[in-house]
């Protein structure tokens, strides 16, 4: 200590007026760099029910955040945007690819639009609406588009897209549950395709038995979002549900819900389903389909053009089919719906411009380009139940017969519903809980999560 | 600026005007250009400052307040506990602590273990030593998620390869990340694999370094090669190890990419880690409040966690230097 004491130099420096200075200078510095950040922040989005949205309809830039639509070939984000450049001249639209997962895309979407910028117009997922807008991260479109522009839509998919009665979302393409079949397989045994899951469980067994398969029936059991778009499925056929009407309460601890769970337990202990099942997603399920290994498959709306992509050992073997529902029940059994809204930014600085581009996005031209050349499901119905629309591909000729469900994304807790969903799922197929253990932990959780206080 | 430029070598500068001989005024003009250094690197540093010290406070103020993550940005209000009463109260956080520090006592300890033998082999190698050192640095170089993304690939149980050994062998085909204890094992496999080099590399520093007159001391006096490394090598190298063990545990606590990749924290939460689980609550649920809540319970676990190892560690050198 005292070492140093005598090396220290008198108090008195020349430097202390150039240190003053230097130190300004790097204040002033800092001072710009962290004004840089903040300086996107734009006022709050006036709330007036008034439909004149601020901006020009006609002309402007708007940037649009999509993840990738389709795996291969043509883009479909560039596509359709040069046709609705060529539409509208004067308005450009700057692609942003988003990323392609799902939370990471929400995570990215939130800090941005949090942060006060973030893009004009942007795709997010149909189990957004109610999250997003409780967090003031949508523009709810009704504000500005009238109720007949909401009638051109499905069945089914607005009020998906709606939360305290507002619209937030336009949705741009849905997805859903389909049964994906072999063909030559149920052929052979004189089978037809089966509409309850009992029936399917059977022929899965007597194919099974003669070894003509590895597999009956393979499906998404991890523990992740797809999890809880399957066991919705089962739930709805066997005649349950999530919640109340009101999203107050948990009403997943039923005699239906166990029965669901039951069924898709036993799928995985009768050897139909694979052991694995607990680690499938979509793509685990689609490459025991398409490697032949299954008799039945179910996954969403490209499981039919991926299986019938070079490579596969299954090419003109397949058919789809709607889902099969319990006995004594009517058919056909429910799809999950799954797909893809256009949200507006409520920093958005164009919204006319940004309506326009959305009604021409749900309109019917890009709705048949979506549809015909890219075998995207259409939210337009007057598109999807077009014949040529229909004559395009086995799986939009199927479209017209399902019977739709949601998954209950009516609440802002919504991800933490279904993640009591999908780890009890999963738990039971991975063999280490009971249905009946999973569906009171399931309750438990979404009880806590909707009176705010899950984790 | 281009003015600037023309005038600036000219007399004013110091280095002209200080006759370069007078050693005195050389030794001030060094100074003077240290505190320039000083002058120049503060925009920077405080910039550093913002985006570590300021995020790390602002999650600790975040963990006590009541959050509302709104379009127009982060509305934090008043001083509450509410955040740690729901990381406490619920079980899915006393479950993802439990397996964190199990994972972490488990995969640092056989790291250290491995780590130590390798580097003990690594020494005697003197000629291949580089090659061996390169081929050993591949799996610590490996970005985490591309590791545990080709793991992925070993453990598919449709064309895996540790499916295709299991059954070779005749052990049919068990579900590696479809059941709870083998995806965690699975994924403890995946950990010591890619961290046990850096464990070896760190040991094999400390080995390089030790004294050799001590060794021959030992010889003379008639140890034979187990003696010599309980009573002489691991002592001598319990500082470095005992470094490697806090950059590990700092490490394995923050597990996040691993289970990411591998299981998304499945199957059930098997396999969900602190860190993944602050990340659902903050980023999937959007409930900053107890996301930062976890963050900081988390770090104050790991702190204290390190503070214990250290005493602990340092009672056993100083025992050890008394007998």
């Amino acid at each position: 200590m005292r070492i140093k004491e005598t090396n220290r130099r008198p108090a008195k420096s020349p430097w202390s007026k150039r240190f003053r200075a230097a130190a300004f200078v790097s204040v002033a510095m800092t001072a710009v760099v962290l004004s840089g950040c903040s300086s996107s922040s734009t006022p709050t989005p006036s709330s007036t029910s008034v439909a004149s949205a601020p901006g020009t309809a006609d002309s402007g830039t708007i940037s649009w955040w999509a993840s990738p639509i389709t795996s291969s070939g043509a883009d479909p984000r560039t596509v359709l945007i040069a046709d609705f450049e060529k539409a509208y001249p004067n308005i450009k639209v700057n692609l942003i690819s988003a990323p392609t997962d799902t939370d990471t895309n929400r995570a990215t979407l939130t800090t941005q639009i949090s942060g006060g910028a973030g893009p004009d117009v942007y795709m997010g997922d149909v189990i957004w609406p109610a999250q997003f807008a409780d967090h003031q991260l949508a523009t709810p479109l009704s504000q500005y588009l009238p109720a007949s522009y909401f009638d051109t839509f499905a069945p089914g998919l607005v009020a998906g897209a709606t939360y305290k009665d507002q619209v937030y979302g336009a949705p741009f393409f849905e997805d859903q549950g389909f049964l994906y079949y072999r063909k030559d397989l149920l052929a052979e045994n004189n089978m037809k395709v089966p509409t309850t899951w009992e029936e399917l469980m059977a022929d899965s067994k007597a194919i099974q038995a003669k070894g003509q398969a590895q597999y009956g029936y393979v499906f998404q059991g991890a523990s992740y979002e797809g999890a809880t778009c399957n066991y919705m499925e089962f739930l709805t056929d066997a005649g349950g549900t999530v919640l109340n009407s009101g999203a107050t309460s948990s009403t997943v601890n039923s005699t239906e819900a166990l029965k669901a769970l039951t069924f898709e337990q036993q799928l995985v202990t009768s050897g139909v389903s694979p052991q694995a099942e607990s680690t499938y997603q979509e793509l685990q399920a689609m490459n025991e389909f398409s490697a032949g290994n299954s008799v039945f498959m179910r996954n969403w709306d490209y499981g039919y053009s991926t299986s019938q992509a070079p490579g596969s050992a299954v090419i003109g073997k397949v058919g789809v089919a709607p889902m099969p529902t319990f006995e004594g029940q009517k058919t056909p059994g429910y799809s999950n719906i799954g797909g893809w809204n256009l949200y507006v930014n409520p920093h958005s600085k164009n919204v006319a411009a940004d309506l326009t581009f959305i009604k021409w996005m749900t309109g019917s031209d890009a709705q048949k380009t979506l549809a015909t050349q890219f075998s995207e499901i259409p939210t337009n119905q007057a598109v999807r139940q077009s014949p040529d629309v229909v004559k395009s591909n086995a799986v939009l000729a199927v479209v017209p017969q399902t019977k739709l469900i949601a998954r209950p994304a009516q609440t802002p807790f919504y991800p933490q519903v279904s993640t009591a969903i999908y780890t009890n799922v999963s738990a039971v197929l991975s063999g280490s809980m009971t249905p009946a253990a999973a569906l009171k932990a399931a309750e438990t959780a979404i009880n806590t999560a909707l009176s705010g206080g899950g984790l | 600026m281009a003015t600037d430029r023309t005038t600036a070598p000219t007399d004013k500068n110091p280095h002209r005007v200080l006759p370069p001989s007078a050693k005195r005024k050389h030794d001030v003009n060094r100074k003077r250009q240290a505190r320039l250094g000083w002058y120049f690197s503060t925009p920077a540093l405080l910039v550093v400052a913002g985006v570590t010290i300021f995020p790390i406070v602002f999650s600790v103020v975040m963990s006590f307040s009541n959050v509302q993550v709104l379009g127009s940005g982060f509305q934090l209000s008043g001083a509450t506990l509410n955040n740690f009463g729901i990381v406490f109260g619920s079980a899915k956080w006393r479950y993802a602590l439990a397996f964190t520090v199990i994972y972490t006592v488990v995969t640092v300890t056989i790291e250290v273990v491995l780590g130590t033998l390798i580097a003990l082999v690594l020494e005697r190698l003197r000629g291949v030593r580089g090659w061996m050192m390169a081929m050993l640095l591949i799996p610590w170089s490996l970005i985490t998620v591309i590791s545990a993304q080709l793991w992925n690939y070993i453990y598919d149980p449709t064309y895996g390869a540790a499916d295709a050994i299991f059954s070779a062998l005749g052990l049919g085909h068990p579900v590696i990340l479809g059941s709870n204890a083998s995806a965690i094992i699975a994924m403890m496999v995946a950990d010591i694999w890619k961290t046990t080099p850096f464990v070896a590399i760190i040991v094999l520093a400390g080995l390089v370094m030790l004294p050799g007159d001590v060794y021959e001391a030992a010889e003379m006096d008639g140890s034979n090669g187990w003696q010599t490394f309980w009573r002489i090598t691991l002592p001598l190298l319990r500082p470095t190890i005992a470094l490697a063990v806090l950059f590990r545990i700092l490490q394995a606590f923050g597990l996040f990419d691993l289970p990411f990749v591998l299981t998304q924290g499945g199957p059930g939460y098997a396999t969900t880690s602190l860190a993944v689980l602050g990340y659902q609550a903050m980023f999937t649920n959007l409930s900053f409040g107890p996301g930062a809540a976890v963050a900081v319970t988390t770090a104050a676990l790991v702190v204290l966690g390190c503070i214990v190892f250290l005493r602990v560690f340092r009672a056993q050198v100083n025992q050890g230097e008394e007998n």
